[in-house]
C-alpha cells in the first residue's frame, strides 16, 4: 500500500519576496528525488510544496514502502588483463566476480573492452531513504542571502524552529540547521499557544485551522482577494491590480485578513504615481479606485483575526499620512525651481568616476538620441533636444531622493506640470523603461529614443573601462541594459525604432570620443569596443528571442543570426520566423540536404564569379539558366520579406540540384570548369543563406512524413 | 553606535544588555513639523549573546508587559535588513510593524567592524517615542507625555526645530571639515596606543561630524565615498583591536569551562591536526 510523506520545517518569518522562486525549485528537486525512486508521478498531487510566511512544508504521496528492485551495471577490470593467454579467468577476474557474487559461468557473452556484470540490488526501505535525501534536497536549496544565529553553527534564510518528519504516521529522523525532526509544529504566533502534535498531513490541515493558520498559499489569496473586492465594493469601488503587490501578500501572513483605512483626502492633491508609490511600494497597501479615479481609501493586509476595534485601520491611516506629509514636503519644496533650472545641478552629481557627472552624461545623451533620431527617421528633433536636456534633472530633487523608484517618472510629472508637451514629457517619464522582461515599454518613440540612447551610453561607457560583468556579477546591470536596448528595437505595436545596432555602436562611440573623459582611453580601446559591444549584445538578443513572446528555438535563432544581424533586428525575427514556419514542412529535409552539399563543396572557397563558356555540361547550364528565375523571384520575395516563401521556392530548387549533383562532378581537374561550378553552386546558396544558415537546424528525421 | 553594542558583539563573550540610549540623525531632523520624524529619537537597545531561539517570542512578551493586549492588534515581521557601512556591520532581520507602524528594528548582527560574527547577538531597538504614541493613543510624537506631567513638545520641541536648523542651515562646513580630520587623527594615535574604547570614542565623533556634513548637503557624491571609507577604517581597526585585547585579557566574561572550550576549537581551526 502506498503512503505519504509530509514535512514541515518551522522557522521564523522569510521574506516575502523569496518564498514563490524558492518553493519552485524544491518541488523540482523533489520530483527528481520521486523520478529516481519511484517513477514519474501518477497525478499532480503527488508533490505538493506550500508555505506561510514562517513556515515551509510539503507532502509526497503515493511512496511504496519499499523501493522497486533496481538493476546496477558494475564494471571490472579490463578484457585483456581479466583472462591469461589460454583464455582462464586471472586472479584480477576472479577476485571481482567473488566480490559481486557471481562465477565465470555468469558473465555474458560479449567482446566489450571491459569485464560489465548486472546486478539486481534489493529495494531499500523507503523509510530508509526519506530521511538523507530530505536533508540533502533542504540543505541545497539557494537563498540570496542566508543568516546565523544563536552560537552561529547553522547558515540559513532564517532560524529553524521545529521539523515535522512523518512518514507512514511515524517520524522519521533528520537533522536540519540544529533542529532535530519529530510530530510537532505550533499554531499562530498571538492567536494559538503551545505545541500542536500531528501524525499526518490530514491531522496537520484539521489542526493548522484550528491554531488560526491558513497553510495553503492560494486559499490565503483567495481570501484576500474576495475580503479586497469586497472592502472595495462597500464604496462603489474596485481594488488596483498590482500582481507585484499580490506576490508579496500572499506569503506575508499565517491568519490573512484584510482591512479597509482612510487617508486624509487633502493629500490627493498629490499626483497619483507618488500616492501609489508610498502605498505600494513603501506601505505595502492596495489603492482603491472609484469611478476609475484613485480614492483616499487603501487596503493593507494584517495577520490577524479580526480588526474589531480598527487598531490596524487606525495604525495604518497614520503612517500613510504621516508618509504623505513627507510627499507633499518634498513636492512643494522641488515646485519651486523648475526642471530647466535643475540642469545645472547635474554637474554635482557624478554618474561615474571616470565618466563624470550627470550634466556630461545628458550632453551625451543628447547627442546620441538627436543622432538615433536622424537615422531612424522618426520624431521631432526640437522635442527630441528638450527631452534628453531635462529627462535626468529630476535626479536632485528631494521627491526622487526619497522615492528612488520614481526616477523618471517625477521628471516625466514635473515637466507635465510645467506645461511642457506630451511628446517631451512623456519621453522624460517613460526613459527608465523597461526595467524587466514583461514591463511596458516607452510609450512613444521620443521615450524609446530617450531610453536606448541612456542605456548605450552606459553600456558604452562602462565597456571603455574594460567595466564589463563577469559571471554572475554584473553590479552595474549592464546585461539589463543591453536587454533593454533589444527590447526596444524588437518592438513593434505602437512605433517601430528602425535602428541597426552597428549605427548604434557606432554613434555612440563617437559621441564618447568626442566628449571631454577624465580618464584617457587608449586608441586600441576604442577599436575594441564595437566588436565587444556587438557580441554582448548579440547575447541578448538570442536570450530575447529565445524567451517571452518569441520561444524561438536555439538553432532557428542561430540559423537565422548567422547571415548577420546587426542591420536590423525586426529583420531579424521575420528571419527566425520563417525558418521556424518552413522547418516542420515536408519539403524543410530537401531543402536542408540542398543547402547542406552545397556549404560542404563551397566551404573554405573565396567568392567566385560564374563563366558562362566554361559550363560543359547541360545540367549545369539549365541549373544556371533557372538561378536567373528563381534568384528573382526569391528576391522580391525577400524584398517583400516573405521569407518563408523564399525559402519554400528555394526547396523547390531541390529536384533539379539534386539531377546536378548526380550528372556533375564539381571537383574536377580542369581548374576552370571546377571553379565555375563552385561559382554556381555558392549563386544557388546565396538565395538561402543570406536569409538564414539552414544547415544550423537540427532535424530528426524520422519525425518527417514523406513529402 | 554604542560601544556596549558595537564592541561587545564582537568575540565569544556572553553579552546580554539592555539601555536606553539617544539615536541622532541630523537629517531626519523636519524642524520639528513632522508629527512623526525626529532628528533625535530615543531608543531602547537591547542585545542578546548568544541570541537565544525564543528571542521573538521573549519580544513579544515584553510588548505584551508593556500593556499590548496582542490578540487584538497587528503584528508583523517584515523583511528590513540593517546595514552600517561607516561601521562594516550589517545584519539579518525585520522591521516590527504594530498596526502597521514601525516599531522596532530587529536584527541578527552578522558582521561588526568587518569581522564575522560567532556567536550570533540579537540587536532589538524599540522605538520609544513610536511605542509610547502607540500605546498613549496620540497622533503625534509632539502630543506624548514626557512623563511628571510634562509633555514631550515643551521638553524637546525647541531642541527639534534648532537642531534641523543648524544641521540644515547654519552648521559651520569648514569648520566640521576640520572637525572630522582632528578626531579622526585622534582615534589613530589612540589605536597607535593600543587604546581601542577612546579610539572608538573618537570614531563615533568622526561619524557624528560627517552625518552633520551630510544633512548640510556638504558631501558631494565623490567625496561620500571615500569619508565613509575613513570612517569605516577607523571602525575596522577599533574592531581587530579589541578582539585582540579582549583575548590577552583571557576572555574575562566567559566562564572557565566555555573559555577552554573556546580556546581548544580556534586551536584547532588553526592548526588542524592533520
Amino acid at each position: 500500500m502506498s503512503q505519504e510523506y509530509f514535512f514541515e520545517m518551522l522557522t521564523e518569518e522569510i521574506p516575502a519576496r523569496m518564498l514563490r522562486s524558492r518553493l519552485q525549485l524544491l518541488e523540482q528537486a523533489l520530483r527528481a528525488f520521486y523520478e529516481q525512486h519511484v517513477g514519474t508521478p501518477s497525478r499532480a498531487e503527488t508533490i505538493e510544496v506550500d508555505a506561510t510566511s514562517r513556515r515551509i512544508y510539503f507532502v509526497i504521496r503515493d511512496l511504496p514502502q519499499t523501493q522497486h528492485e533496481r538493476t546496477e551495471e558494475v564494471k571490472g577490470p579490463p578484457r585483456r588483463i581479466a583472462y591469461d593467454s589460454e583464455g582462464r579467468p586471472t586472479p584480477a577476474l576472479l577476485g571481482f566476480l567473488k566480490k559481486n557474487g557471481l562465477s565465470a559461468k555468469d558473465l555474458p557473452e560479449s567482446s566489450d573492452e571491459y569485464i560489465r556484470v548486472t546486478r539486481i540490488m534489493a529495494g531499500a526501505r523507503t523509510a530508509d531513504v526519506l530521511g538523507p535525501a530530505v536533508t540533502a534536497i533542504i540543505q541545497a536549496m539557494r537563498w540570496p542571502k542566508v543568516m546565523r544565529w544563536g552560537a552561529g553553527a547553522h547558515a540559513f534564510i532564517r532560524p529553524v524552529h521545529s521539523i515535522i518528519s512523518i512518514f507512514d504516521r511515524r517520524v522519521i529522523p533528520l537533522e536540519l540547521f540544529g533542529a532535530s525532526a519529530g510530530n510537532t509544529t505550533a499554531g499562530h504566533r498571538t492567536f494559538s499557544k503551545g505545541k500542536v502534535s500531528v501524525d499526518s498531513l490530514d491531522d496537520y490541515l484539521e489542526k493548522m485551522e484550528k491554531a488560526h493558520v491558513v497553510v495553503g498559499a492560494d486559499e490565503r489569496v483567495r481570501i484576500m482577494r474576495e475580503r479586497c473586492v469586497s472592502l472595495a465594493a462597500q464604496l462603489r469601488g474596485l481594488p488596483a491590480e498590482d500582481e507585484a503587490i499580490w506576490e508579496q501578500w500572499r506569503y506575508l501572513t499565517e491568519f490573512p485578513g484584510v482591512i479597509r483605512a482612510e487617508f486624509n483626502p487633502d493629500f490627493l492633491s498629490l499626483p497619483d504615481e507618488v500616492l501609489i508609490t508610498v502605498m505600494r511600494v513603501h506601505q505595502k497597501q492596495l489603492p482603491i479606485y472609484v469611478n476609475g479615479k484613485l480614492s483616499s481609501s487603501f487596503l493593507a493586509v494584517v495577520d490577524q483575526v479580526s480588526d474589531s476595534e480598527g487598531n490596524a485601520a487606525g495604525g495604518n491611516a497614520f503612517v500613510t499620512n504621516a508618509r504623505f506629509a513627507d510627499a507633499r514636503f518634498f513636492y512643494q519644496t522641488d515646485r519651486k525651481r523648475s526642471l530647466e533650472d535643475r540642469v545645472k545641478d547635474l554637474s554635482h552629481l557624478q554618474f561615474q568616476e571616470k565618466l563624470g557627472s550627470y550634466l556630461q552624461k545628458t550632453a551625451r545623451i543628447g547627442a546620441l538620441s538627436a543622432g538615433i533620431l536622424a537615422a531612424a527617421r522618426i520624431g521631432n528633433p526640437e522635442d527630441m533636444e528638450r527631452a534628453a536636456r531635462l529627462c535626468k534633472s529630476d535626479l536632485g530633487t528631494e521627491m526622487v531622493k526619497e522615492f528612488t523608484d520614481l526616477q523618471g517618472i517625477v521628471g516625466g510629472i514635473y515637466s507635465r506640470e510645467e506645461g511642457l508637451p506630451e511628446s517631451v514629457w512623456m519621453a522624460i517619464y517613460d526613459h527608465y523603461l523597461p526595467v524587466n522582461l514583461d514591463d511596458g515599454l516607452p510609450r512613444n518613440v521620443l521615450g524609446a529614443i530617450l531610453s536606448v540612447a541612456d542605456r548605450m551610453d552606459t553600456l558604452t561607457g562602462f565597456f571603455a573601462l574594460g567595466m564589463k560583468p563577469s559571471g554572475s556579477k554584473d553590479p552595474f546591470g549592464l546585461r539589463r541594459a543591453a536587454q533593454g536596448i533589444v527590447q526596444i528595437l524588437f518592438n513593434r505595436a505602437g512605433w517601430t525604432l528602425n535602428l541597426g545596432i552597428d549605427r548604434l555602436i557606432e554613434s555612440a562611440v563617437a559621441v564618447y570620443r568626442s566628449s571631454r573623459l577624465s580618464v584617457v582611453v587608449p586608441e586600441s580601446r576604442w577599436k575594441e569596443l564595437p566588436a565587444e559591444l556587438t557580441e554582448f549584445i548579440g547575447e541578448r538578443v538570442r536570450t530575447l528571442l529565445e524567451s517571452g513572446i518569441h520561444q524561438f528555438a536555439y538553432d532557428e535563432i542561430s540559423a537565422a543570426m548567422e547571415p548577420g544581424w546587426q542591420a536590423s533586428l525586426a529583420d531579424l525575427v521575420d528571419r527566425t520566423a520563417s525558418v521556424r514556419a518552413v522547418r516542420n514542412e515536408p519539403q524543410f529535409l530537401s531543402l536542408l540536404d540542398s543547402a547542406r552539399r552545397i556549404a560542404n563543396i563551397t566551404a573554405g572557397q573565396p567568392d567566385l564569379s560564374i563563366d558562362k563558356g566554361a559550363f560543359e555540361h547541360p545540367t549545369e547550364k539549365r541549373l544556371n539558366e533557372l538561378m536567373d528565375v528563381v534568384e528573382e523571384q526569391i528576391g522580391e520575395m525577400i524584398e517583400q520579406k516573405k521569407y518563408p516563401d523564399a525559402l519554400r521556392s528555394f526547396a523547390a530548387l531541390a529536384e533539379e540540384l539534386e539531377r546536378f549533383f548526380v550528372d556533375v562532378m564539381v571537383m574536377v581537374d580542369d581548374e576552370r570548369v571546377k571553379k565555375n561550378r563552385i561559382a554556381l553552386l555558392q549563386r544557388v546558396g546565396r538565395a538561402v543563406f543570406r536569409i538564414a544558415d539552414v544547415t544550423k537546424i537540427v532535424v530528426n528525421r524520422s519525425e518527417y512524413k514523406a513529402g | 553606535m554604542h560601544p556596549a553594542t558595537f564592541l561587545r558583539v564582537l568575540g565569544p563573550e556572553p553579552w546580554s544588555v539592555a539601555y536606553v540610549q539617544p539615536s541622532r540623525r541630523p537629517a531626519d531632523g523636519r524642524y520639528g513639523d513632522n508629527p512623526f520624524r525626529l532628528g533625535k529619537h530615543y531608543q531602547f537597545q537591547v542585545i542578546l549573546k548568544p541570541s537565544p531561539l525564543e528571542v521573538q517570542d521573549m519580544y513579544l512578551d515584553s510588548l505584551r508587559a508593556l500593556g499590548l493586549d496582542l490578540t487584538k492588534h497587528d503584528i508583523r515581521f517584515e523583511e528590513d535588513n540593517w546595514e552600517s557601512p561607516t561601521l562594516g556591520a550589517w545584519g539579518v532581520g525585520w522591521q516590527v510593524l504594530l498596526d502597521g507602524m514601525e516599531i522596532t528594528q530587529f536584527t541578527y548582527f552578522q558582521q561588526a567592524g568587518g569581522i564575522d560574527l560567532a556567536p550570533i547577538s540579537a540587536e532589538i531597538t524599540y522605538g520609544i517615542e513610536r511605542l509610547t504614541m502607540f500605546l498613549g493613543g496620540k497622533n503625534s510624537i509632539f502630543d506624548i507625555e514626557w512623563g511628571g506631567g510634562a509633555g514631550y513638545g515643551p521638553v524637546r520641541k525647541q531642541e527639534e526645530f534648532e537642531s534641523s536648523r543648524y544641521s540644515f542651515e547654519v552648521a559651520d562646513v569648514a569648520m566640521h571639515w576640520g572637525l572630522f580630520e582632528m578626531y579622526e587623527k585622534e582615534a589613530r594615535r589612540c589605536l597607535d596606543e593600543d587604546l581601542v574604547l577612546p579610539a572608538y570614542e573618537w570614531t563615533l565623533k568622526c561619524s557624528h561630524a560627517f552625518n552633520i556634513l551630510d544633512a548640510r548637503g556638504a558631501v558631494s557624491v565623490t567625496e561620500r565615498v571615500g569619508v565613509i571609507k575613513r570612517v569605516r577604517d577607523l571602525a575596522l581597526r577599533c574592531a581587530r583591536l579589541y578582539s585582540a585585547a579582549r583575548r590577552k585579557l583571557n576572555f574575562p566574561l566567559m566562564s572557565e569551562d566555555a573559555r577552554r572550550e573556546y580556546l581548544e576549537r580556534s586551536a584547532q581551526a588553526e592548526n588542524p591536526v592533520p
